[in-house]
């Protein structure tokens, strides 16, 4: 009873701010003339000019498509890094005898996530591929962008399978099954399960990440804007409408965690 | 009840705040010469030469008042929005922002004037021999007056990309070049292809070497280090020739010279000289 009412005194705070916000930016909004006539003229004539005029939305298409594209391909690199160096480090730890192994991922999960991904994606392109010309510079960026999310996947995995109770594996070593077949067929799914949705959280933050692959020379949706911006000069319009693109995947995407959180959840009691 | 009050008043302090600065705007002495702009908040774009102009320019205080962009956009929009006092960049590129651009000018002394080249990996000399034989070529025929000729005088943007031979194709494979292409007239991204004065003189030496012309449209200050990695074979980016600059890489003979470095700054915050 005590939380209910806690939650709903917060709730009447937040719509407290929410409504001071609203109001401030209103009478931002109104004191910079947004409201007259000629200014909802003027954004109509800028807005045609971004978007409409010569097909120039298809910039913003072709960057979005540039995006998604990494961000998938970067996903799937970076389960694959992150589910390798997860089990790696979790068997070591279980007396599997591969110290190589596990000083290797933890170096590796060290640098990469101890250092910005932008920094990641320049070295990449300027100084390990440098000679690699002919190599298409997406192909670098997901590369870069898919090992930097594996050492990140990587972590969570590791957190998911240490919540596994160690009775599980314990009782499957006891049934007489090897550790990599406990691992594989008992704790593994378990895990994966509970982190599936800080999984897709990871993904999304990576999908905002690759907006810095611009730096080497790609077209992606936070560049085809400022493309737009160079085209036409104007700064606001493309930036806040490259900003609600991103915004609408996100949401989505969010979408999607909760709903996968709720059919889990409910997987889980029946 | 204490709480959600406390929280409530500091919020409401802070908007206070901030608008009572976006009000008191301050209002001080007008520009009206190069002198003023020694003490003045300054926006470059990042690795141009209007940076080092600027730096010269405050010298010491350069760690305070000058501000760095990635994209002149951004520093235009600086300057709109009053952060900055001017902005240094080059003559054309600031001309087309004077014409887009509602209440800006360009101060009427020139900060310095400039050339431009093409940029090699420092050795690269078999291609730097190679471009200055077809750049003296493209400059006894007319070509390159040509491609000027129609920037400067045609509407930028009724130019098409498509329109540019890029030589798909050739037989002696790729001539990679990097550029920033938010520098109109030289270099513009329109759609999913380039124009501009660099593109088309590129385009005209690719045809000659017989090679199939790659644009890589990276940020300014990457260049330098994409032609020095061999990321790319040369770059051509309104590139002007500088001491510090020779350094780090090979310059072709000049293609354009006399290009002004001006101050862009608000036409309301400018008296011009003489008035």
């Amino acid at each position: 009873m005590s939380a209910n009412v806690n939650s709903r005194r917060g709730a009447g705070r937040g719509d407290a701010v929410l409504a001071v916000c609203a109001a401030v930016l209103l009478f931002l909004l109104f004191r910079s003339g947004f409201f007259t006539a000629e200014a909802w003229d003027d954004f109509g004539r800028r807005f045609y000019q971004n978007f409409v005029k010569d097909n120039r939305y298809m910039m913003l298409v072709d960057g979005l498509k540039a995006t998604i594209f990494m961000t998938g391909f970067a996903t799937l690199i970076g389960l694959a890094v992150g589910l390798i160096l997860s089990v790696i480090r979790v068997a070591y730890k279980g007396g599997v005898p591969i110290r190589f192994l596990n000083a290797f991922a933890e170096c590796y999960i060290t640098v990469l996530r101890g250092t910005p991904a932008m920094v990641q994606l320049l070295i990449w392109n300027f100084t390990i591929f440098a000679s690699a010309r002919d190599l298409n510079t997406q192909y670098i960026a997901i590369l870069a962008f898919g090992l930097n999310s594996g050492a990140y996947v990587a972590e969570i995995f590791r957190g998911g399978i240490e919540s596994i109770d160690s009775g599980q594996m314990e009782a499957g070593r006891s049934l007489g099954l090897s550790y990599g077949t406990s691992m594989r067929f008992i704790v593994l799914p378990q895990a994966l399960r509970n982190v599936v949705p800080m999984l897709f959280n990871e993904f999304i933050a990576l999908l905002k990440e690759t907006s810095v692959a611009g730096y080497i020379g790609i077209d992606d949706l936070t560049r085809a804007g400022q493309n737009i911006q160079a085209l036409t000069l104007e700064h606001s319009q493309p930036l806040v409408m490259v900003a609600i693109i991103y915004l609408v995947i996100v949401m989505f995407l969010t979408g999607c965690v909760r709903r996968l959180e709720q059919w889990l959840g409910r997987s889980r009691r029946g | 009840m204490m709480k959600c009050n406390k929280g409530f008043r500091v919020l409401c302090l802070v908007l206070a705040a901030f608008i009572s600065m976006a009000v008191c705007a301050s209002a001080g002495e007008k520009l009206r010469g190069l002198e003023q702009l020694k003490t003045s908040y300054l926006a470059v774009q990042r690795g141009t030469v209007g940076q080092f102009i600027a730096e010269d320019l405050l010298g010491d205080k350069k760690g305070e008042l000058l501000t760095t962009y990635e994209k002149y956009v951004d520093a235009i929009a600086s300057l709109r929005l009053g952060k900055v006092r001017a902005v240094v960049m080059d003559e054309l590129p600031a001309r087309r922002f004077l014409n887009e651009v509602k209440g800006l000018a360009i101060m009427s002394e020139a900060l310095s004037e400039e050339s431009y080249a093409i940029g090699f990996r420092k050795g690269n000399a078999e291609l730097l021999g190679q471009v200055n034989k077809i750049l003296a070529e493209l400059k006894a025929d007319g070509t390159l007056e040509a491609i000027f000729e129609k920037y400067l005088t045609g509407n930028l943007l009724e130019i098409k990309p498509e329109s540019i031979d890029m030589n798909k194709g050739a037989a002696k494979g790729r001539l990679v070049v990097g550029t920033e292409a938010g520098f109109a007239p030289y270099e513009l991204k329109v759609g999913s292809g380039y124009i501009g004065i660099d593109i088309e003189m590129c385009a005209a030496i690719a045809k000659k070497l017989d090679r199939e012309l790659v644009i890589e449209n990276m940020n300014f200050d990457a260049l330098p280090m994409a032609v020095s990695t061999g990321k790319v074979d040369m770059i051509c980016a309104g590139i002007t020739v500088t001491e510090d600059r020779k350094e780090n890489m090979d310059f072709s003979d000049e293609y354009v010279e006399g290009a002004r470095q001006v101050a862009v700054v608000r036409a309301d915050d400018y008296e011009a000289p003489g008035k």
